[in-house]
């Protein structure tokens, strides 16, 4: 089935993308698809070079000054988002604040370890330590136990 | 309905959190020196307990509690049982003992002193390790959750 395809460029307004359709197809939900998953795509920046990270891939992010990067196991990415945005919006992803400066990959955390004053040693899919402060430890054990992540 | 609180800690939960622990030491080091004291009135053929002694004891538990946390690192709570540990432990059992002279909890006796600054140190040792095995048991625990976080969110995806 061919599909209409309209191209409207505005001066005024936000950035819109209406999708309509008789009836849901494989095609239409190929595009949704893809519209969907742009969403959950990650910028990031390695000297001049720019790359979209599956957040699936990275295992923290980590403030340090203004910036923030996006850790993966083949790299370190400079990110557009800042802790606070990267949590929001991946949250469903399974990042979580784990600290003032660190945004963790709950599924990239291999295994975990009881610290004394209630914190938390996250060892990461690439053998890294990341400490889940005593601030969020409760949290951590919330979701741990079925809480959700974004509530 | 009540909102069900969830989120990292305010200043105020920090701070309670530090508190119990203080008052969680102060208990666990009262019943400790009250063990020895009570075996040592036993000993010497006494069934009854001072208050004071007791009053002078829980007040010294409290403000070792603080001493441990604000200034010796928690100590009895450290990852690993070091040089530095064991200092902070003979330091404690010095202060104690200091203190059971002064309030005459033992009559003076240098000798029941000297046993009981050697119970103290065998005391702080103990606590380290029921803290250690505490964290463990924690470990454990945790890593189970984490493996049935991750078990949910695989059949979560398989139902997508």
């Amino acid at each position: 089935m061919r599909m209409k395809l309209t191209i409207n460029r505005i001066l005024e307004g936000e950035d819109e993308v209406i999708l309509r359709y008789r009836e849901m197809t494989n095609e239409v939900e190929r595009i949704l698809r893809a519209l969907r998953a742009d969403e959950k795509k990650l910028i990031g920046r390695q000297e001049k070079e720019q790359v979209i990270l599956d957040p699936k891939k990275v295992l923290y992010l980590e403030s340090v000054d203004q910036w923030t990067f996006a850790y993966t196991e083949n790299g370190v990415y400079r990110i557009e988002y800042t802790l606070a945005e990267a949590e929001a919006v991946f949250a469903a992803e399974g990042f979580f604040r784990c600290s003032k400066s660190m945004v963790l990959n709950i599924w990239k955390v291999a295994s975990l370890k009881s610290m004394s004053c209630n914190r938390i040693d996250a060892r990461m899919e690439n053998g890294e330590h990341v400490i889940i402060s005593r601030t969020y430890a409760a949290e951590f054990r919330r979701i741990l136990k079925g809480g959700k992540l974004d509530e | 309905m009540s909102k069900k609180k969830t989120g990292p800690l305010s200043g105020w939960h920090k701070y309670l959190t530090k508190e119990i622990g203080i008052e969680f030491k102060a208990c666990l080091y009262f019943y400790c020196i009250l063990f020895f004291y009570s075996i040592y009135r036993i000993i010497g053929g006494t069934w009854d307990a001072s208050i004071l002694h007791m009053a002078e004891m829980i007040f010294t538990t409290y403000a070792m509690g603080y001493l441990q946390v604000y200034l010796f690192s928690n100590f009895d709570e450290a990852e690993h049982l070091g040089k530095r540990e064991i200092g902070y432990s003979i330091v404690c059992s010095v202060i104690y003992t200091a203190i059971s002279i002064l309030g005459k909890w033992f009559e003076r006796d240098a000798l029941v002193s000297g046993y009981y600054f050697f119970y103290m140190v065998f005391c702080y040792i103990c606590a380290f390790w029921v803290y250690k095995v505490k964290r463990d048991i924690d470990t454990r625990k945790l890593n189970e959750d984490l493996e049935a976080f991750k078990e949910r969110g695989r059949k979560h995806e398989s139902c997508d």
